[in-house]
């Protein structure tokens, strides 16, 4: 069995599609993720009773169990408690509570790194809790913590592959769906292969970029 | 509720099978990743450029391809290579090849840990290369990099469940056959009930092991010394 690039060129049509479909799952799961980073870490920080402690085992569940089983809960599971969602949600639905748990940590760890100065100023000048984190701290978080919030959003692309197993047709699952039919593993699999290691590697470059413009004000 | 509770009294035998896979899956992995991770974590900390290269390459490509990918690939490249792998020792080398890579990021911060003034003191001392690793350096790396692979572990007992999707009839897959039968030969469709279950499962093993983890970094931390490897975090691996 060799190499067939005219079988490989034939399937590009829905290969384009798989990755278009890779890509819009993960840009709406990140920035979903992000969200519930942002409302979770401040939920967290401002100590709102009921929501901080259900918001910190939110975070250690999802931690502790595998994003596999998570998805299989979500699309097969909550159906059969009367919540039908369809498979392309469930997909973004289960992407976005895993990564949002990463998030709510990586903002926290930033609203960590902001000078406690800050919250003393901002209640010298009278500013509610609320007003400091959103004029003062959530911004300075975000700047710091961007890179491990991206970083997280790069896993979040390579993770994107387990929707194919509720069926989804994104890359990996179009790729497994021709290995099955046409039992063209290598021209598949080199695409799997090239178009994630493009896809991580990209966006992981964008990330060092974006570290270096942040950290411009601090360069001479 | 209760119909649930009957199925997983009734299927406990193949829920065990399944934990059983499960629980080997993760001992040949973290087996296979600590013994390639310690040789492949020294050897990105050696002299020669070439050698670090090459290492650097394997972990970045293990850590940057989706282990679904790697594990399919293994699974279905290898009929077309003319050594057609089971399910289960696929899963287990792909599972390692991903361990094992993951593990060398570890040691390689374990071994980077140890302050560069000891190895210069011990080849003043005339110790040869091999022995400063074998006296110096690896004793004090294990030490700061057992927090690290306790959390390595809870993420590889994790990553096992991809198992279910090549066919090893793991802890999920268990589940799966469960809801299968349930549904096709009762009518009812238990799947709430048994993947909540088996996500609570999953949770008290890698709750354990992720406390197990601080734990011991924080006792590392109170002793002195090098500081503990920080546990790789789940979001990026």
């Amino acid at each position: 069995m060799e190499f067939d690039l005219d079988y490989l060129v034939q399937q590009l049509p829905a290969l384009r599609a798989g990755l278009l479909l890779t890509m819009q799952v993960s840009a709406i799961a990140i920035l979903l993720s992000v969200v519930v980073g942002l409302l979770g870490a401040s939920a967290r920080v401002l100590r709102l009773p009921l929501l901080s402690p259900l918001i910190a085992a939110y975070v250690e569940f999802i931690r502790n169990t595998p994003l596999l089983v998570q998805l299989f809960f979500i699309f097969f599971g909550l159906p059969s408690f009367g919540l039908t969602l369809s498979l392309f949600w469930s997909g973004v639905l289960a992407l976005t509570l895993w990564a949002g748990a990463f998030q709510v940590e990586n903002v926290r760890g930033g609203l960590a790194a902001v000078s406690p100065g800050l919250g003393e100023a901002a209640r010298a000048l009278g500013l509610t809790r609320w007003q400091y984190l959103r004029l003062v701290g959530l911004p300075l978080a975000v700047r710091s913590g961007l890179p491990a919030m991206l970083n997280t959003g790069v896993s979040l692309v390579k993770n994107s592959a387990y929707v194919s197993a509720i069926g989804l047709q994104d890359l990996a699952g179009v790729a497994f769906d021709r290995i099955a039919s046409d039992f063209r593993a290598f021209e598949m699999l080199a695409v799997l292969l090239v178009g994630y290691l493009a896809l991580v590697l990209s966006l992981s470059a964008a990330v060092r970029l974006l570290e270096h413009r942040l950290q411009a004000p601090f360069r001479r | 509720m209760i119909h649930d509770l009957s199925l997983l009294v009734e299927n406990w035998p193949l829920l065990l099978i399944g934990l059983r896979a499960t629980l080997s899956l993760a001992a040949v992995t973290l087996l296979a990743s600590t013994v390639f991770g310690v040789l492949l974590g020294t050897l990105a900390t050696v002299r020669a450029r070439p050698v670090r290269w090459l290492v650097a390459f394997y972990v970045e490509t293990f850590r940057d391809i989706p282990l679904i990918v790697t594990i399919f690939t293994i699974f279905f490249g290898a009929p077309f290579l003319g050594v057609p792998l089971q399910p289960f020792p696929a899963v287990a080398l792909g599972l390692s090849l991903w361990g094992a890579a993951n593990g060398a990021e570890i040691v390689r911060g374990g071994i980077q840990s140890i302050p560069k003034g000891q190895i210069e003191a011990a080849t003043a001392l005339g110790l040869h290369a091999w022995k400063i690793y074998l006296l110096v350096l690896w004793p004090q790396a294990l030490r700061v990099l057992l927090p690290a692979f306790t959390g390595l572990l809870a993420l590889i007992v994790q990553s096992t469940s991809l198992g279910a999707l090549v066919g090893v009839t793991e802890f999920l897959k268990a589940g799966g056959l469960i809801i299968e039968r349930s549904t096709v030969m009762q009518g009812i469709n238990p799947a709430f009930a048994i993947y909540g279950f088996i996500l609570l499962v999953y949770f008290s093993i890698c709750s354990v092991l992720t406390a197990l983890s601080r734990r011991l970094e924080r006792r590392l931390a109170t002793q002195g010394g090098a500081r503990a490897v920080h546990a790789p975090d789940p979001s990026s691996v």
